[in-house]
Order: structure tokens, then C-alpha cells, then sequence
């Protein structure tokens, strides 16, 4: 089976530009050589601390950076460096929900208008009667009301925003949607409500979904495969169950140990991590996590380590996890 | 279907709570449609005339020679006189004058000697005339028209162009960003009262007095744009890095579809608090130039040049700098009221729709 999304060495460095000319001598490496894919009606879960670049990767994957190296294919589509115009008919399959609904809505905007703009710009949905139609439809899947559409973004809360929100994204029938934290923003009640939709929609329509958390409970409800990224780089993938089980990279250890457990008397023993992610603009040398990792070794200062396979479909990125 | 967004509606409520400017506001446009109307109040012409049975509106028509009422003469009617013959003849002609009987431009000294005359009812001078015997009411009147179309004018220019260039400078960023940053600040030192003395000192005098005002608004615009740029600039880049914005390049927007149906109107709403006081900028800016002598071009009636008479003459006719003063002075307040009240109702700090 080819892959939908193909991702190979992706890299995202942002200049960092200084001095009185603006010249850049370094560079914010926010994505340093991502390879990922996924498969057609499959989520890929991508967990991170906040600023270790997996909102950026989620912006390069939808070609809203251009990214410094690597290449994205899309239906074996090279779409790495396509310009603007090349790009518009592409964007129809790969779309994207966005962390703070009240932000990625304008305001100025009603519901409707903001429905019926991808459409309008795709050329797709045909006349404008037809394009209000669809416009009442996707308000009924995404389970809002058909009044909704003469009203304001600011005139619903959270999770009604976040369901517009992903109305916008399914309106252009795509194949793949980015996640960028899509539930983060919101109440915990509302959460499940909107993973819930948004895992109906996917078996509906066959979506894939590249799902953007940093909240590992959350990611586990919704993901087949899971991605962990640290540092501009993805040091762990695996299928969910087998992460949850049996992690082999020590990072990931450590984040399924701080999540929460709803049972006061069990015995849990926390792998509490120590001091901040480090700069992506002068990383540590060697393994990035090396500063933070419990059972580091002289090596693991010195050379970054290779991708190997652990299990069938599980890949660490460590010197320790045992090679299969 | 035209309808408003219901924030914009919260904010005019907002507008129209704050007593003091909102009643400004209604002041200030009341003015302007009797300004707008102007000439069936202040003007020399009749409103209605009625002769050997028919009825005239001399207002807005062409002029009528003295021959078309049976005077001896084929220059323009002079009404007052008319009116005096008519109800003197007792031929049952009559006709009905404006509210003040004159125009702007008429020097009306009927003893022959231009002199100032102090403020009198039965002449119907309610505010006196100034040194070339033109009734000040009339001038302070068509003054203020020409001030505040050629403000409205002006902030209509420059905030087109700032809007423009600021708006492409926040949008595209980079070189052209830096390279219009360098532009300006040195455009913004070049000197705009000598510039203006220079030019008008090279401007042909045959030209005629719309030109000259254009010339001189161009000239206005041309020193003034700047301002706005800076402001545009930053809200652009500050709205470009919103959500909203990228969620429209993944739809496949373009730039223009994204400036002018994201980004732009994201930004109008809050550059209404700029206007009025632009606006009171204007009126300072014309009223000095021409107070200097660098304005409008004579005989344009406006409140500078009645300002620069009446200092002339403080002591014996004090009138004229009175009355030009308290119009000043009432615009400016009306205005400034009306933009203190739009700033704190449409205030984007306290109201912001975005986190």
C-alpha cells in the first residue's frame, strides 16, 4: 500500500537574523530531519512538549512554510516546493483544524461566509444555491443548527467554534487533516465530545488525520500509530497499544509514566524529568535528550543515534533500545 | 443583504451611550446637511421669485440677467434691490431672500467705501463685514464648507495611500518592507511648510481656484501619508500572523482574497478612531496655512484668512476675529467630542475579539 503522506528528512530551519545588516548566522532548526508517513483513513498521533516543533511540522505538511529540506509527497505527489498556484488545487486534500477556534475564525465573517469560502475560492460546490446547501449540511454533521449560519464566530463557545472549525476543514471533501491541538483549547467535558466527532467523521468519510497533541491520553483515545517528537526530531514510533505497553525510547518512558492514573492506591512510579527543553537553536550534541535522560551513557553525548527497528512497526530512536 | 456585524452594532450602542459625543455627533450633522444645503440659507440670490405671474427659483439655475425682472441692466439680478422695487411698486411681484441675503465674494458698501461694518440686524449683517465690506457670516459659513470637504478630502487620500503602501509593507515584509521604512523616514523630513511655500511660489497665478486647491491638497497628502503607514504596518503584521489567516492559505486563498476580505477589514474598524482627529488636524493645518497666506487661494472664503484680517485689525474691528475664533474654536471642539467618543466605543484594547 503507498503511503497518502510521505515525509522524508523534513527540515524546517528558521534563520535567526541579527546584527545591523540582518544577517543569519544561525538558525532555529524547529524540525530537523522528520521522516514520517501515513496510510489513507489511518491517524497518526504526533506528541511533543510544547516547543519541540510539531506544530511546524504539522504548518510545513500543509505547505504553509516552505520547508528548508526533505521532501513531502502526497499521493506521490512531490508538493515539498510547490509554488502558491501550483499548490491551490492540492489544498483541497490536505486541510487542517487549528488549536484556538476563535483565532483561526475571522470574525468579520459569518458562519456561513466562512463555510462557503473554500468552495468559492476551490471552485467547487457549483452555483451559490448549491453552495448554501452544502453549507446546511455540514452544519448538520459537524451538529450544529442550519441557523448558524448567519451568525458570528464570537456568538458560540468553544467547542461550537472548534465544530465550525471542522466543518471549514471536511467542507472540501479532503483526505488528510492536520490536527494542530484541536482539543486542547477547550473544557475538558467538551474534549471527548469534539475527539468523538471528529473519529465519527474519519470513519465516515475515510480520513486521515495527523493528529497534533501534547497531551498523551487524549492522543491514545484517537491514534492507530503513534509519533514522538522531541527537539525538532522523532525519537519514537510505534502503534498505539504497543507504545502504551512497552515503550523502548526512555523519553517516551517518561511521558507515560506522568500520565495521570484515576486510582489513589496504586503504586505509581513517576519518571519525573528534570530541567527544559534545551534551545533548537544551539541543541545539545550528540542525542538531543541526552541532558535529561535517566540512563544516559558517554556515547549518547556524542553521536546522534540511529533509527532502528524495535518491533514490527516500532522504531526508537536510542542507542539503548534493543535492535531487533 | 446589507447587514451589520453585531459587534460593530455593540459598538455604535457603545457610541451613542457616550452623551457628550454622541450629541456632538448629531450637532456636527446637522451642520453639514444645512452646509450641504447651503446656498438656500446664505446666498445673494432669491430663494423664489415671483414676476408677472410666474414663479422663479434663481438658486441653483443659471443666472438671470436684470433684463428677465424689467431692470435696465444685463448682469446678474441684484435681489435686494429687486425686493425693494417690488414691494415699493406695489405691481404684486414679490419674491422671498434668503435667510442672510448674501454670498461670500459680493463686497456690499453702499456708501462706495470698503470698511469694516460692526454686526447689524437691519442690514441684515448678523455678524458685521470684514475690510472689503463682505458679510462675515457668509464667508465663516462657505469657510467652513470648503474646510470640511477639503479635511474629509484629505483624510480620504491619505488614508489611501497609507492604507496601500502600509498595508503591501506589513503583507510582503522583507526588502520592500525595509526599503519603504527607509523611504519614508527620509520623506517625512523633508520640510512641508517650505515645500508648501515653494511650490506655491512656482504655481502659475492664471491658474484657476479649484486647481490651486487641488494643488494645494495634493501637496497636504503628499507630506502627510506617512503617518498612517506606521500603524498600518504593524497591524498587518500583527493580524498576518493569525490563525484566521493561515487557516485561509489552506483553503488555497490568495493574497488579495486574504488582504482584503481577512486582514483589511480585521483592521478598518479599529482605524475609525483615527478619522475625526485627522480630521481636526486638517481644519488646524488649512486654517494656519491660509492664516499664513499659503492656503487657499483668494478669494476662497475660509476661516484662516478671517483670522489673519481680524488680528490685523483687533482694535477696530474686533468682531471679525471674534466670530472667526468662535467657529474655530466650536469645529474643533464638535470634532475632537465626537473622536474622544468613537476612540473609547470602538476602543480595540478593551474590546478585542481576538485573545
Amino acid at each position: 500500500m503507498t503511503p497518502l503522506l510521505q515525509v522524508d528528512d523534513l527540515c524546517m530551519h528558521f534563520p535567526v537574523k541579527e546584527g545591523l545588516f540582518l544577517r543569519s548566522h544561525k538558525a532555529n532548526r524547529a524540525v530537523d530531519g522528520v521522516s514520517l508517513h501515513i496510510n489513507p483513513g489511518e491517524t497518526l498521533g504526533l506528541v511533543g512538549e510544547s516547543g519541540c516543533g510539531k506544530s511546524t511540522l504539522g504548518r510545513c505538511l500543509v505547505r504553509l512554510y516552505e520547508p528548508s529540506a526533505g521532501t513531502i509527497r502526497f499521493a506521490g505527489q512531490d508538493i515539498t516546493h510547490l509554488k502558491p498556484r501550483a499548490l491551490r488545487p492540492l489544498r483541497q486534500n490536505i486541510q487542517m483544524i487549528f488549536q484556538d477556534p476563535m483565532e483561526s475564525l475571522n470574525a468579520r465573517h459569518t458562519v456561513g461566509e466562512i463555510l462557503e469560502e473554500p468552495m468559492i475560492i476551490q471552485g467547487l460546490g457549483g452555483s451559490s444555491v448549491e453552495r448554501k446547501q452544502r453549507v446546511r449540511e455540514l452544519l448538520n454533521i459537524v451538529g450544529l443548527p442550519a441557523r448558524s449560519v448567519s451568525r458570528y464566530p464570537f456568538e458560540f463557545s468553544g467547542g461550537q467554534r472548534q465544530r465550525i472549525g471542522i466543518a471549514r476543514a471536511i467542507a472540501l471533501n479532503p483526505q488528510l487533516i492536520v490536527c494542530d491541538e484541536p482539543v486542547s483549547a477547550l473544557d475538558v467535558s467538551i474534549q471527548s465530545q469534539i475527539l468523538n466527532l471528529l473519529v465519527d467523521l474519519q470513519r465516515e468519510f475515510n480520513l486521515a488525520y495527523l493528529f497534533i497533541a501534547h497531551d498523551l491520553a487524549v492522543v491514545k483515545h484517537v491514534s492507530d500509530r503513534v509519533a514522538i517528537m522531541y527537539l525538532g526530531r522523532i525519537v519514537e514510533t510505534a502503534d498505539s497499544e504497543t507504545l502504551y505497553r512497552n515503550a523502548s525510547h526512555p523519553y517516551t518512558k517518561s511521558l507515560i509514566s506522568a500520565i495521570p492514573v484515576p486510582d489513589p492506591h496504586r503504586d505509581h512510579q513517576r519518571q519525573i524529568l528534570t530541567g527544559d527543553v534545551p534551545s533548537p537553536i544551539a541543541p545539545p550534541s550528540g542525542c538531543h535528550f541526552h541532558p535529561r535522560c535517566p540512563v544516559a551513557e558517554p556515547r549518547c553525548s556524542e553521536r546522534y543515534p540511529a533509527t532502528r527497528i524495535v518491533g514490527e512497526g516500532h522504531e526508537s530512536a536510542c542507542h539503548l533500545s534493543p535492535e531487533n | 443583504m446589507f447587514r451589520l456585524n453585531p459587534q460593530t452594532l455593540k459598538k455604535l450602542r457603545r457610541f451613542r451611550h457616550i452623551k457628550r459625543g454622541y450629541y456632538s455627533f448629531l450637532l456636527l450633522a446637522g451642520l453639514m446637511v444645512l452646509l450641504a444645503f447651503g446656498e438656500l440659507l446664505v446666498n445673494s440670490r432669491a430663494l423664489l421669485v415671483s414676476y408677472q405671474g410666474e414663479l422663479y427659483f434663481p438658486t441653483y439655475t443659471a443666472f438671470h440677467p436684470g433684463t428677465d425682472f424689467g431692470l435696465n441692466y444685463d448682469y446678474e439680478v441684484n435681489y435686494r434691490e429687486l425686493k425693494e422695487q417690488f414691494d415699493q411698486d406695489g405691481s404684486g411681484n414679490w419674491l422671498i431672500m434668503p435667510l442672510v441675503p448674501y454670498n461670500a465674494f459680493e463686497n456690499h458698501a453702499p456708501d462706495g467705501v470698503f470698511t469694516p461694518l460692526a454686526p447689524n440686524a437691519t442690514q441684515q449683517h448678523y455678524l458685521g463685514t470684514d475690510t472689503t465690506s463682505r458679510d462675515i457670516l457668509a464667508r465663516l459659513f462657505y469657510g467652513t464648507r470648503i474646510a470640511l470637504i477639503f479635511s474629509i478630502g484629505f483624510m480620504l487620500s491619505v488614508y489611501l495611500i497609507g492604507i496601500a503602501i502600509g498595508c503591501s509593507m506589513g503583507y510582503f515584509g522583507g526588502i520592500f518592507d525595509l526599503l519603504f521604512q527607509r523611504l519614508i523616514e527620509i520623506w517625512s523630513n523633508v520640510p512641508f511648510l517650505y515645500m508648501v511655500i515653494i511650490i506655491f511660489s512656482v504655481i502659475p497665478a492664471a491658474f484657476s481656484v479649484p486647481t490651486r486647491i487641488g494643488i494645494l491638497l495634493i501637496v497636504m497628502v503628499l507630506f502627510s501619508w506617512t503617518g498612517m503607514t506606521y500603524y498600518m504596518r504593524t497591524e498587518t503584521y500583527k493580524e498576518k500572523a493569525r490563525d484566521y489567516v493561515a487557516a485561509a492559505r489552506v483553503i488555497g486563498a490568495s493574497n488579495s482574497r486574504i488582504i482584503f476580505r481577512h486582514i483589511l477589514p480585521n483592521i478598518l474598524s479599529t482605524l475609525v478612531t483615527f478619522m475625526p482627529f485627522t480630521i481636526v488636524g486638517a481644519i488646524s493645518a488649512i486654517t494656519a496655512l491660509d492664516f499664513l497666506g499659503f492656503g487657499l487661494p483668494p478669494p476662497t472664503p475660509s476661516l484662516g484668512e478671517l483670522l489673519k484680517q481680524g488680528t490685523a485689525n483687533l482694535r477696530t474691528a474686533p468682531w471679525i476675529v471674534t466670530s472667526a475664533f468662535g467657529t474655530l474654536v466650536a469645529l474643533l471642539t464638535l470634532v475632537t467630542f465626537i473622536g474622544e467618543a468613537v476612540r473609547e466605543s470602538f476602543d480595540p484594547k478593551t474590546y478585542s475579539i481576538y485573545r
